[in-house]
């Protein structure tokens, strides 16, 4: 997939750099070399634009420059699907150095796009984008709420360099913060430089990364890095699009933290499901160490650090740090009940400091920054930025990058751009799979994203999943989806989550099929509770918050399921049924056209009736009424 | 290094788990993975206990939990008691008969028919694979993940490593686990699947199959109880026994035919 796309430099002409202050150097020559206002095309190669032929584009396009003789690197942008959240108008062109951004773009439009805009400098306007509800298209990507309002310090070389040409990102600034810790500072000081960051953890607890490092640069024997990239959470890909994009974040996070805590060896777990992620990684490891950035002497000085790329074998709970190091030694990726930290004895019973993806990658800037200077971003006590992967029913789906504390409303409207097709919010879930859901419309609309206050309302930050739920979400059915999602991944080793998570999901089956039973609800509760407090690892003891916290905020969802047979939402098939009302139906007929069960009944331009008995509940008629007659029962 | 249980100071040593300390004092804990001869492996969750920790407690499984400085510890709050009644009737419909379950459910108020039986004859405390792996022939794994998780040979496979030792059948709580020696094997038999055959050894003297042939020595050494030669024998126990008898009755009769001379003066 990658190779087919991917331009592998030729660096046989390189070789080591021998000292910190030699980088700078080479990166002026790298950038004296590339021209800032040299023209560029990228070409979305995520899954969502390749799905509409944004590989034909890519090649039709450079026929096209060459065709005209004209200058333009041409190059693929490899970001994951909903990375612009435009993938419903792929193929998308970002042009350089206009920063020009254009959509559902065809291999028939490139002759005309070199010729109008590369070499006539004229912007074509039917490439424009247009905000939903707007007639103003806007032309330059900067301009777009949906970048504009985001703060990248973590994705900020993402898309925008050749993963697979380390000189793209040297250029942009990677190996700087190495370059530094090795020419002015000792280990002390960069734990230092953390701690004043107050950086916390990424990978979910939201530890403080600067204490964890300085338990493990504390012990004694031989220390490994190693970093989290195992990302289980379903629909979460924003370690992914860090290990893709822009993997030299990644590598120069780990070795700086390798330096500091006195290791020679890192691992990174990657899962399988991933294996872009694997390539560019790899690909970037052999790149610096060919360059000294990375292996035997680093820059020229006594510090050598090696590190390499194991595959996970895909599980969830294989992200939970005990498990990850029982994998990577080759065991079963277990979790195990040992009440001692890692940073004292985890992989191979040596002293390990484990950290999510974009943890690291936020620690070669903190470095050249200073600490300081990260805490002007995000809160008091949850400082920076933080990447969210925004999905569900929000017109702008994707990753999305915001400082610490943004409102919950600047995250789903301003970036977001709401919730479509005229629908009400009615909660956004936040954590992953073992989150909560925050009901809206309320109060919570307006908190402040960040680790404390979300774990306050009985939801937590966990790996930055976001997914917004329209009006037409059932409650019972999505705590339904995720237990059942969490059984499944569960390694079913302790009583608690084996048992108790398996009990939840028959109980929520039941109540989702109509058979649910009085004292169901408190039953969950007291399962719940059960799991939260015994469980041995952070699967168990968290899996229950999607039931717990959708009881606490819509118990009288479940209480309608349960007592009236009913599904408010219009989701639980058993439990609803759909009614024309004969007062707004115009007779136009859509929805008897569109029935694909033949089911409903109607003279054109007088109401329309449902044959109960033959409706199989598709939704179809519902959704594409424009009168808004058709009523869940 | 002042441990606090239950209100009571108790006597504890620095390293020693909170069970350790518990059993040592009198304190009553419950535990269904643990023995003590194994590494705990903390998966049935029941020896779940309160650490308090300033003015947060914090839930800590007592098995493995090793104590090194001052400790205030609750061993049986409502709360824990609760927790600990749900466990058992989850527990319970996996494994209805088990005696084991049925001692807890009562001190716990437990319904141990609460929740639907799935007659699953173990209720997953790992300890015959914990037992195997260290004294055995490294037969049993817990294999699977979930509500799949179950105990078995790898692969499903009848085990070629098996000693046919029995730990596994001594260990097991709710005795999910049995041997049948049958025309000259053993088999060992979890849960109604057989897991491995072993060949016995057969008695040269009368004929009959004793002791599997399998050297034990190597197993033993790495269980630290050195070779034991009688499990290397020939001879069954029983007849071993009777020319033990045998040659102690010779010896005794050779004794008494030199002595005899005083003997009859005595008599
Ligand atoms: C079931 C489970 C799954 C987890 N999955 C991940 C994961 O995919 N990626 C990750 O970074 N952390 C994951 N974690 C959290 C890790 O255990 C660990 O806290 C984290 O990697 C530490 O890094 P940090 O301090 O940078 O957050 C998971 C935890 C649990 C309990
Ligand atoms: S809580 Fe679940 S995932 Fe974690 S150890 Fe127990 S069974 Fe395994
Ligand atoms: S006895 Fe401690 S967890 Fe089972």
């Amino acid at each position: 997939m990658a190779t087919a796309i991917s331009t592998a430099p030729d660096l046989a002409w390189t070789k080591k750099i021998s000292s910190p202050q030699e980088l700078a150097s080479f990166r002026q020559a790298i950038l004296a070399s590339l021209d800032p206002n040299a023209p560029r095309i990228r070409v979305c190669c995520g899954t969502g634009c390749k799905a509409v032929g944004s590989l034909d584009v890519l090649e039709a396009m450079k026929t096209a420059v060459a065709a005209a003789g004209v200058d333009v690197h041409v190059m693929p942008e490899v970001k994951r699907t909903g990375c612009h959240g435009f993938c419903s108008r792929g193929p998308l062109l970002t042009l350089e150095p206009q920063g020009l951004f254009y959509q559902r773009v065809k291999s028939e439009d490139t002759a005309e796009i070199v010729q109008k805009t590369i070499i006539g400098g004229e912007v074509i306007p039917r490439f424009l984008y247009k905000p939903p509800g707007s007639k103003e298209a806007i032309a330059k990507v900067s301009d777009i709420p949906f970048f504009a309002k985001q703060t990248k310090l973590v994705l900020k070389r993402v898309g925008r360099i050749d993963p697979f040409d380390i000189r793209d990102a040297i250029a942009a600034g990677a190996y700087e913060g190495i370059a530094k810790v090795l020419a002015e500072m000792t280990p002390q000081q960069v734990i230092e430089e953390i701690k004043v960051s107050r950086l916390r953890g990424r990978g979910g607890a939201g530890f403080p990364t600067g204490v964890k490092w300085e338990s493990c640069a504390g012990q004694a024997g031989r220390h490994y890095v190693i970093c989290n990239g195992d990302e289980g959470d379903p629909g979460a890909f924003m370690d992914a699009s860090v290990m893709e994009g822009d993997p030299h974040a990644v590598l120069e996070g780990m070795a700086i933290a390798a330096y500091a805590m006195g290791s020679d060896r890192g691992f990174l777990y990657v899962r399988m499901e991933y294996p872009l992620a694997v390539q560019t990684l790899t690909a970037a490891i052999r790149q610096a160490e060919d360059l000294g950035l990375l292996g035997q002497n680093i820059l020229g000085t006594d510090f050598s650090f090696r590190v390499s790329v194991s595959t996970g074998a895909g599980a969830f709970v294989c992200g939970e740090s005990s498990a990850l190091m029982s994998s990577l030694e080759g065991k079963v990726g277990r979790p195990r009940a040992k009440y001692i930290r890692s940073t004292e004895k985890g992989f191979r019973d040596s002293p390990s400091n484990l950290n999510n993806v974009e943890t690291y990658a936020n620690v070669p800037e903190i470095i050249l920054r200073g600490g300081q200077w990260y805490t002007t971003y995000g809160t008091e006590r949850s400082t920076g930025t933080k990447v969210f992967s925004l999905t569900g029913n929000v017109h702008n789906v994707g990753l999305v990058e915001v400082p610490m504390g943004t409102s919950l409303k600047d995250i789903v409207f301003g970036i977001g751009g709401g919730v479509p097709n005229k629908k009400e919010l009615k909660a956004v879930q936040t954590g992953g799979p073992s989150g909560g859901c925050i009901p809206i419309p309320s109060k919570f609309i307006d908190i402040n994203v960040g680790f404390g206050k979300l774990a306050e309302i009985g939801s937590m930050m966990g790996s930055g999943g976001m997914i917004v739920m329209d009006e037409n979400t059932c409650m019972v059915e999505i705590s339904r989806y995720f237990i059942n999602f969490l059984v499944e991944e569960s390694c079913g080793q302790c009583t608690p989550c084996r048992e108790g998570l398996t009990r939840m999901r028959e109980i929520l089956s039941r109540i989702t099929q109509g058979e649910g039973r009085e004292g169901d609800i408190e039953l969950l509760e007291e399962i719940g509770q059960f799991t939260n407090n015994f469980s041995l690892c952070g699967l168990g003891t968290s899996a229950a918050n999607p039931v717990l916290s959708t009881i606490r905020y819509f118990r009288d969802e479940y209480e309608a399921h349960i007592r009236d047979k009913k599904c408010p939402a219009g989701v639980c098939k058993p439990l609803y049924y759909y009614e024309i009302d004969s007062e707004k139906c115009t007779g136009c007929g859509v929805c008897r056209k569109r029935c694909p069960a033949a089911a409903i009944e109607g003279e054109k331009k007088k109401p329309h009736t449902i044959h109960q008995e033959l409706c199989i509940k598709c939704m179809e008629c519902y959704r594409n009424c424009k009168f808004d007659s058709i009523r869940i029962m | 290094m002042k441990i606090i249980m239950d209100g009571k100071e108790v006597a504890a040593e620095r390293g020693q788990t909170i069970v350790e300390v518990a059993r040592r004092n009198g304190v009553y804990i419950p535990t269904l993975c643990h023995v003590p001869a194994l590494e705990p492996a903390a998966m049935c969750r029941v020896c779940t206990v309160e650490l308090v920790e300033g003015r947060r407690t914090r839930l800590v499984t007592s098995c493995n939990y090793p104590l090194r400085g001052d400790a205030e510890i609750r061993t049986d709050t409502p709360m824990l008691r609760q927790n600990r009644k749900v466990l058992i009737e989850l527990l319970a419909s996996r494994c209805p008969d088990a005696e084991a379950l049925k001692e807890l459910a009562e001190r716990y108020g437990a319904d141990l028919n609460r929740f639907p039986a799935e007659d699953r004859q173990c209720i997953m405390c790992g300890l015959c694979a914990r037992v195997c792996e260290r004294v055995g022939g490294n037969v049993l794994a817990l294999c699977g993940r979930g509500v799949e998780i179950r105990v078995d040979t790898s692969f499903g496979r009848l085990s070629p490593t098996c000693i046919g030792c029995a730990s596994c059948v001594q260990i097991c709580p709710v005795n999910a686990i049995r041997i049948e020696d049958m025309d000259g094997e053993r088999r060992v038999i979890v849960r109604g699947k057989e897991a491995s055959r072993v060949q016995l050894r057969k008695c040269t003297s009368c004929g009959i199959h004793f002791g599997p042939v399998i050297d034990l020595g190597p197993v033993l050494d790495r269980a630290g109880e050195g070779g034991v030669p009688a499990f290397n024998a020939s001879v069954c126990p029983a007849c071993s026994r009777r020319s033990l008898a045998r040659r102690l009755a010779e010896r005794h009769f050779e004794q008494h035919a030199v002595e005899s001379p005083d003997a009859d003066e005595e008599g």
